[in-house]
């Protein structure tokens, strides 16, 4: 009943403040119109004929359908392709020297009902090649039949479209989930505990780990609107900031978006209570900004060197925060990586159980709480 | 010792606190030691029915005692039992059966009186119709009900005050514990809460009071506990503690006792 009501009442301070519900929301809203704008400056070029040479491997009858259904929606963008018959290897040859734009591989079993795949090699670092890759990947994904498209960039550098989701999503999203979680926790936690109401109710006989989880959890949820509000301002309009269209997001599977929506759950009530302990170790607002600063530095250190440490052990899982930005990125990318995705969240809410009891201790702590 | 008196509700045996004092600190304090005894020892007892007055200069050590009373801050040696419950060992038994107004535990700015007195009931356990009742019956009292919606930024200090008085007695407690009730307020609003005081002592209820105002004391309080630099100089009913002489004239006797000239 108590913890219900300190849940209800910081519920009810959010909902009926205006000025907190635009706070939270209004960065998902500006983030989404200003990569929209920015995207549409950039990508503001005249549009380019192509005419694409492309080589056709293990063609079949299934395989001459879909290759006609990519040939229609290149000249929808005004653009002709030479489709030739040849060999995988020969194709891939062809690419890689520059002679040809494409080379798509259909698998024996392409067109059954089992599946099958159809491999696209290209080379992201020539604009027609790349054009060639995002219509006919567009085409293959939107097909109602089930059956894996899988590119091969000859490009050094990865192809951007899930490069720049599996890369700087994550690191957006770590920033995102930090801000929305500091701008209602310092006002929560540290604000109360300035203007002495925290006490009020440290003079009832609410236990403490009750006056925790009352400011953790509706904090929590009122934070992950505030990171879902930016996550989705970005997520919107990062394909239009970076030119690749939708076809990215369609690229996920559900699977995909339920670990990243658990990933998500697992950081914010971390960032929440590591926030939140700060700020009561803090005697006002502005000495624990300066503190959640360095945090926020930490996570965005963390949150870059995510991209770099990808490939390492699977160590990571271990390690707060870093180890939801690393599935993240596997998870943007195409990897469906469920256990390393499962053990972070655990490890997360772990980490977010044992910063709950600090903060309870804490609330005991007459010099924290009420030291001069 | 008359028939009202038998009940012993509060007991402190031997409370000390002592506080480190930052750099800070020391030179407010004009002190190169890093640590003050704010209470030393002190022992005294509140009965059923009794308006108990702890009378002293700033930094006597008033403040301080009344919030180990209320389970704030822990005592660095002693025990009190507020109803027979140590304020050591079940802080949570004490706070239930404490009421403590203070200006140190403020209200949100943010919230209503009527929002406010729900979510403290709810955090002392009231269930919803003794609440209701309560909710009714005291803000009727104090006229609370006019500003019930309004929130509390917008109150003045005596209304605040009003609100603060009620929420600390939302759970009905048998012990009210009140650190300088009518500071700051102005005259028609000080005489609601001493009033107030009063009634509640008709009620049985036991009032432990810290104030440096003599005339408070002399209207309200049963017995006085005067203490000067942490320690009980004296104790006693009114009348033994002054005899002939005003409260007023018998404390700056004691002063001057045990601190010399008053400077």
């Amino acid at each position: 009943m108590k913890l219900l009501a300190l849940i209800k009442k910081e519920f009810y301070r959010f909902f009926h403040d205006p000025k907190l519900i635009v706070t939270i929301l209004l960065p998902g809203i500006i983030i989404f119109l200003i990569y929209n704008v920015i995207g549409a400056f950039m990508n503001e070029t005249e549009p380019v004929n192509y005419d694409y040479k492309v080589c056709v491997a293990g063609t079949s009858a299934t395989s001459g359908a879909f290759t006609a259904l990519v040939g229609e929606a290149v000249k929808e963008s005004d653009s002709k392709v030479e489709f030739t018959v040849s060999t995988a290897e020969e194709g891939k040859a062809a690419v890689e020297k520059g002679e040809a734009d494409a080379c798509l591989v259909f698998s024996e079993n392409f067109g059954e009902a089992a599946g099958g795949s159809v491999e696209i090699y290209y080379d992201g670092a020539r604009d027609a090649s790349s054009s060639f890759y995002g219509i006919a990947s567009a085409v293959l994904q939107a097909s109602a039949m089930r059956f894996a498209v899988v590119g091969h960039n000859f490009e050094t550098t990865e192809n951007l479209g899930k490069t720049v989701f599996a890369g700087l999503l994550p690191f957006l999203v770590a920033i995102f989930i930090f801000s929305a979680c500091m701008s209602v926790t310092l006002e929560s936690v540290a604000g109360e505990k300035e203007r002495g109401t925290l006490a009020t109710i440290l003079a009832t006989s609410a236990k403490r780990h009750e006056i925790a989880l009352g400011k953790i959890l509706p904090l929590s949820c009122i934070s992950a609107l505030g990171a879902a509000s930016s996550f989705l301002g970005v997520a919107l309009s990062l394909p239009k900031l970076v030119g690749t269209g939708f076809g990215v997001l369609g690229g996920y599977a559900f699977g995909h978006y339920a670990l990243l929506f658990l990933l998500i759950l697992s950081i914010v009530p971390l960032i929440v209570s590591a926030i939140a302990c700060v700020s009561t170790l803090s005697r006002s607002v502005k000495e624990a900004s300066a503190y959640t600063s360095v945090i926020m530095i930490l996570v965005m250190v963390v949150s870059i060197l995510s991209i770099f440490l990808s490939s390492l052990g699977n160590w990571y899982v271990a390690v707060p925060v870093l180890n939801a930005v690393i599935s993240m990125g596997k998870v943007l990318g195409g990897e469906l990586a469920i256990w390393q995705s499962l053990v972070s969240v655990g490890a997360n809410l772990l980490y977010t159980a044992l910063l709950v009891f600090l903060i309870s201790k804490m609330f005991s702590s007459e010099r924290i709480m009420f030291g001069k | 010792m008359d028939d009202i008196f038998q009940d012993e509700i509060v007991r402190a045996e031997g409370l000390k606190k002592v506080f480190t004092l930052s750099r800070k600190q020391q030179k407010i304090e004009k002190t190169g030691l890093t640590r003050k005894v704010a209470v030393d020892g002190l022992s005294f007892s509140a009965y059923r029915g009794e308006i108990y007055g702890l009378l002293g200069p700033n930094g006597a050590g008033k403040t301080t005692t009344l919030r180990m009373l209320s389970t704030l801050i822990k005592p660095d040696g002693g025990d009190a039992y507020i109803l027979g419950h140590s304020i050591l060992k079940e802080p949570a038994m004490v706070r239930d059966c404490v009421g403590f107004l203070t200006s140190e535990l403020k209200l949100e700015a943010f919230f209503t009186p009527d929002y406010l007195f729900d979510f403290f009931g709810a955090m002392h356990g009231v269930d919803k119709d003794t609440l209701a009742s309560r909710k009714k019956e005291l803000f009727s009292r104090f006229g609370i009900d006019r500003f019930a919606q309004v929130k509390v930024g917008d109150l003045s200090t005596g209304m605040k005050q009003k609100v603060s008085l009620v929420i600390s007695i939302v759970h009905d407690p048998d012990v009210l514990i009140f650190d300088e009730p009518t500071n700051g307020l102005d005259v028609l609003t000080a005489k609601v809460v001493t009033d107030f005081l009063a009634e509640l002592k008709g009620m049985g209820k036991s009032i432990i009071l810290s104030t440096h105002i003599f005339s408070l004391v002399e209207k309200l309080c049963d017995r006085v506990g005067v203490i000067i630099d942490g320690k009980m100089a004296q104790e006693g009913s009114l009348q033994a503690l002054c005899g002939e002489k005003s409260l007023e004239e018998r404390f700056f006797e004691i002063y001057h006792s045990l601190k010399g000239e008053i400077v």
